[in-house]
């Protein structure tokens, strides 16, 4: 039975990929560096590795989604990042769908209690 | 310490080369950060950092995740056409190779444990060649695929269904056997002309070894082989980007129109230089008792001889003026027929 558990584990995971960046553009309208995102995030409970956010946070830097400046006053040199204008656009954009998807998705589920397995 | 060097230079050393400098900065207080939060304001011990790099995983994987896309030479989606390409190519070069082989043994069939061996080791150079052009073809194309996807071969992102591409149509579909066919005699030919072109001449049975007086100057002619080689090496990548397209687009008629320009250019400058030609041929002819010297048929076919090499390029121009015309032709009906 450890096959259906692998499955489950991959759609989980692959449910989970998308929202990370909402996750990530929520949190960035103060300037955070990477790992004090990956920390606040945590304590929020959405654990994501820093292998897979630092790229994310450089690739939605060339998105032109977040800006982002080394500060070097710091006793170490640390990459801030921060939600550029057209990433707060796209954040509010992101939030609305997530919601209305909520929504349907609380329907569905509700729905197919209703008929199906409850 | 050295260990968390090691993971970066990893990481970095498989990055385009301008962004290392700023990954690498930023890996390592990433590290450092990630260190401190493990530790707690103690020292790290070597375990502490094995653990942290474990966390961050294997260097290649972050590495391509940096990197957004994995990188080929040969990517998959044209895998299968190198792959096919290179088979038609390897056989080629062996069919020549071959063809070669018995042309030597039936000229001197007394040498021909030396034809055999000495084919032997063209046949490996000539193959290692043809897997290196090859390659190098596929790469070039895989490189302009990955540039713009635009050469018909890869699908852009945003199409419309209008863009489909039409019901292979008698008109515009390429048969798979014309650049196959197309790739085999150029792949000859390149053989020909560089391991024997003393074999293009009129031949002369006596006996039981064959004389040729070969029409080039061996010497002049391997001189331009570099040229032959770049033009011919264009030819396959053109029958190439058939094989791979399967129907005539504008882009591969304008890419065609352009090699046939190129052989073009290149027996212009060939043929237009006139030591090319070898310049006893006519001797060489009246020595294998074909034409005596003085004799009437000496004169006519010395006349001949003269107006050929200067006619020559006049009889290439004209076949790749209408080859041209063909492909032009082509293409106004596939512009009208969208």
């Amino acid at each position: 039975m450890t096959d259906i558990k692998e499955t489950i584990n991959g759609l989980t995971q692959e449910l989970r990929r998308g929202t990370i960046i909402i996750g990530v553009l929520s949190q960035l309208s103060e300037p955070q560096y990477g790992y004090s995102l990956v920390t606040i995030l945590e304590q929020k409970g959405i654990n994501i590795d820093p292998g897979t956010l630092y790229p994310l946070l450089r690739r939605l830097e060339k998105q032109e989604l977040l800006e982002s400046k080394w500060d070097t006053n710091e006793a170490r040199p640390r990459k801030y990042y921060l939600l550029s204008p057209k990433g707060k656009e796209a954040y509010e954009q992101l939030c609305r769908e997530w919601k209305s998807m909520v929504v349907s998705l609380d329907s569905l589920i509700q729905g197919g209690n209703d008929n199906g397995a409850g | 310490m050295e260990l968390v060097k090691r993971y970066i230079y990893a990481v970095t050393q498989r990055l385009p080369e301008r962004q290392r400098a700023d990954i690498e900065k930023e890996l390592q207080g990433l590290i450092e950060d990630m260190l401190e939060d493990r530790v707690q304001g103690g020292a790290a011990t070597s375990e502490d950092v094995e653990a942290v790099l474990l966390e961050l995983g294997n260097p290649r994987e972050l590495a391509e995740k940096y990197r957004g896309t994995k990188r080929y030479l040969i990517s998959p989606e044209l895998f299968t056409t190198y792959l096919s390409v290179l088979k038609i190519v390897l056989l080629s070069v062996g069919i020549a190779m071959t063809v070669t082989f018995l042309i030597e043994t039936i000229i001197n069939p007394v040498q021909i444990l030396e034809h055999f061996v000495s084919n032997l080791v063209s046949l490996l150079m000539g193959c290692f060649q043809a897997f290196a052009w090859v390659t190098i073809i596929f790469g070039l194309v895989e490189y302009a695929g990955v540039k713009k996807e635009n050469l018909g071969i890869m699908t852009s992102d945003r199409w419309k269904p209008s863009e489909l591409a039409p019901l292979p149509d008698q008109r515009n579909r390429i048969k798979r056997s014309d650049p196959i066919a197309g790739i085999l005699f150029t792949v000859l030919f390149l053989v020909l002309f560089t391991f024997s072109i003393d074999l293009f001449g009129v031949w002369r049975f006596q006996s039981n070894s064959p004389t040729i007086a070969p029409f080039f100057n061996e010497e002049v002619f391997s001189g331009f082989l570099p040229f032959i080689w770049a033009v011919f090496g264009l030819s396959v990548l053109k029958d190439t980007m058939k094989l791979i397209a399967g129907r005539w687009t504008i882009k591969l008629i304008g890419f065609d129109i352009l090699v046939n320009a190129a052989h073009f250019i290149l027996a212009l400058i060939m043929f237009s230089n006139l030591t090319i030609w070898n310049p006893d041929f006519m001797l060489q002819l009246a020595a294998a008792g074909l034409t005596p010297e003085g004799s009437e048929a000496f004169q006519t076919v010395s006349r001949i001889w003269d107006r050929s090499t200067a006619g020559l390029i006049y009889i290439i121009g004209l076949i790749v003026a209408i080859q041209i015309l063909i492909l032009v032709e082509k293409a106004f009906r596939i512009s009208r027929g969208r």
